[in-house]
């Protein structure tokens, strides 16, 4: 068997992404601790995290729906492995939950971090609310995570 | 031909603009709302979409998934080409012809403003002999225009009044001279030579039942052809692929003589020795119109070119009664390494 010959090839590489007109009223928001979905005039649907357009009605939206920052868990995983942070490079230590938020007011559900690790203390229909970040400049992690209201 | 048509019922288009300072969902959902208002139709008259884009250019993997929802492929049929919008466009002529669908979407989306596109180029290069000496698609241009260069005393001179040509008329007209001025990237391509690359959509109906009634211009022949990654494994001074894939496509359209066959020709040429490797493997003649509005030489944007030229095509064989047969073709890879061609004819007056 002939040897192994690995060649390493290391580029750093970032994209500008512009953040569209949708999302820039949503990071708006976020950095006044304010979450606002986008609705459809022709189904109704409240939209997290918004979008410009209705995928089912096919139209562009924007009226815009005030969302409370409580809500339910209507999915959960405690992820028991590392994860790259591809924010820092750095990774994040298990374990730690995630789950899929239905605020109050939305449609749709929102995905993020749960304060809570212990899946005997986690289920589906819990109220949650988030926990916000003293500091905040308009970006998902301007909520540190989501805890269990009990 | 025997086969059902295939109509270019109605195209839309974003940029070709340095930087588009929308989001890229934007930027295709203006091109698909142009596209489907020039056929006045929504998106319930489409029964499937083909859309074109490449991962590395959107910095994510399946690049599709951003636009699922402004494509309208929400709960339909679509398929993802990492290539030309062109052989996007091929793709969905086929649906049609092959029965499956009557009116099929193509869409083809790139911002390379978002990073720079040379190095990014690079990861799209052999991995274990390319990469690690960096070559990109830039050195593989200058490889093969250096290649044709060679006992050729007056290329540099015709290529820069090549693409003064191209540009004249429009804001970017440049003298040759001032052309040959400019710094060489490549040697021997200059600066001013190269295709500026800029931010861009394009939106193309392709449908067998509309279009026929409003005149809208018809597909008769297709082709494509992908030749060897490596430039040592092609001749560097023939576009034998884009050869290959003409032949196909005139086959299909029962074009015997290619040299009188065109009123107009809308290559994907990024480089002025391009679209010299363009016409003779193509065979056109002198009576075809080459990118009577400067081609990509006045703005191209990667992946969505080879539909842009369709676009350009269908339109000017809308605008011109005189125009009624043209060759539109797109190009993706290192020097030109994948190819592919579309042929229209003009409707019934």
């Amino acid at each position: 068997m002939s040897e192994t010959v690995t060649v390493t090839i290391e580029m750093e590489q970032a994209w500008r992404y512009a953040s569209g007109t949708a999302m820039e009223r949503f990071s708006e928001g976020l950095k006044e601790r304010r979450i606002e979905a986008v609705s459809c005039r022709l189904c109704g649907r409240a939209y997290l995290p918004p979008r410009p357009y209705c995928g089912k009605c096919n139209i562009r939206m924007s009226s815009w729906t005030p969302v409370k920052d409580e809500g339910e868990l209507v999915a959960w995983t405690v992820m028991q492995l590392p994860m790259l942070d591809g924010r820092t490079g750095e990774m994040r230590e298990a374990p730690y939950g995630m789950g899929l938020i239905l605020l109050d007011g939305a449609d749709t559900t929102l995905n993020h971090y749960l304060a809570e690790s212990d899946p005997a203390k986690l289920a589906i229909g819990q109220r949650v609310r988030a926990v916000w970040c003293n500091e905040r400049r308009g970006a998902m992690d301007d909520i540190l995570h989501f805890e269990v209201i009990r | 031909m025997t086969q059902r048509p295939v109509f270019i019922a109605g195209c839309g288009q974003v940029g070709p603009v340095a930087e588009d300072p929308r989001s890229i969902v934007e930027m295709v959902l203006e091109a698909v709302e142009g596209a489907l208002e020039d056929v006045g139709i929504t998106h319930q008259d489409i029964d499937a979409i083909v859309t074109a884009s490449v991962d590395i250019l959107d910095g994510l993997t399946a690049s599709n998934i951003a636009v699922t929802e402004v494509v309208g492929a929400v709960m339909k049929p679509e398929a993802r080409i990492a290539a030309d919008g062109m052989a996007a466009a091929i793709h969905g002529a086929c649906q049609i012809w092959s029965g499956a669908y009557d009116t099929v979407l193509i869409v083809a989306h790139a911002k390379p403003s978002m990073a720079p596109y040379q190095d990014l180029m690079q990861w799209a290069m052999d991995p274990i002999y390319l990469q690690p000496l960096g070559v990109d698609f830039l050195t593989c241009a200058g490889l093969q225009a250096q290649a044709l260069a060679a006992g050729d005393a007056g290329a540099e001179q015709r290529w820069a009044e090549l693409a003064s040509a191209r540009r004249a008329g429009t804001p970017a007209a440049i003298s040759a001279d001032e052309i040959l001025a400019s710094p060489i990237v490549a040697s021997p391509l200059r600066a001013e030579m190269c295709a500026p690359m800029e931010d861009g959509a394009s939106a193309i109906v392709l449908s067998a039942v509309l279009g026929k009634h409003d005149g809208r211009p018809q597909v008769t022949g297709v082709g494509h052809d992908l030749a060897p990654h490596d430039l040592g494994d092609r001749e560097p001074g023939i576009w034998r692929g884009l050869e290959r894939a003409c032949n196909r496509a005139y086959s299909v359209a029962g074009i015997d003589n290619p040299a009188s066959a065109f009123d107009l020709a809308e290559p994907s040429c990024l480089f002025p020795h391009e679209e010299e490797l363009f016409v003779a493997a193509a065979g056109i003649g002198n009576a075809t119109v080459v990118s009577p509005g400067g081609g990509l030489f006045v703005g191209h944007t990667p992946v969505v070119a080879g539909l842009s030229r369709l676009a350009a095509s269908a339109s000017a064989m809308r605008q011109d009664a005189g125009c009624r047969r043209a060759l539109a073709h797109g190009a993706w890879g290192p020097a030109g390494q994948g190819q592919a061609v579309m042929i229209l004819e003009a409707g019934a007056p």
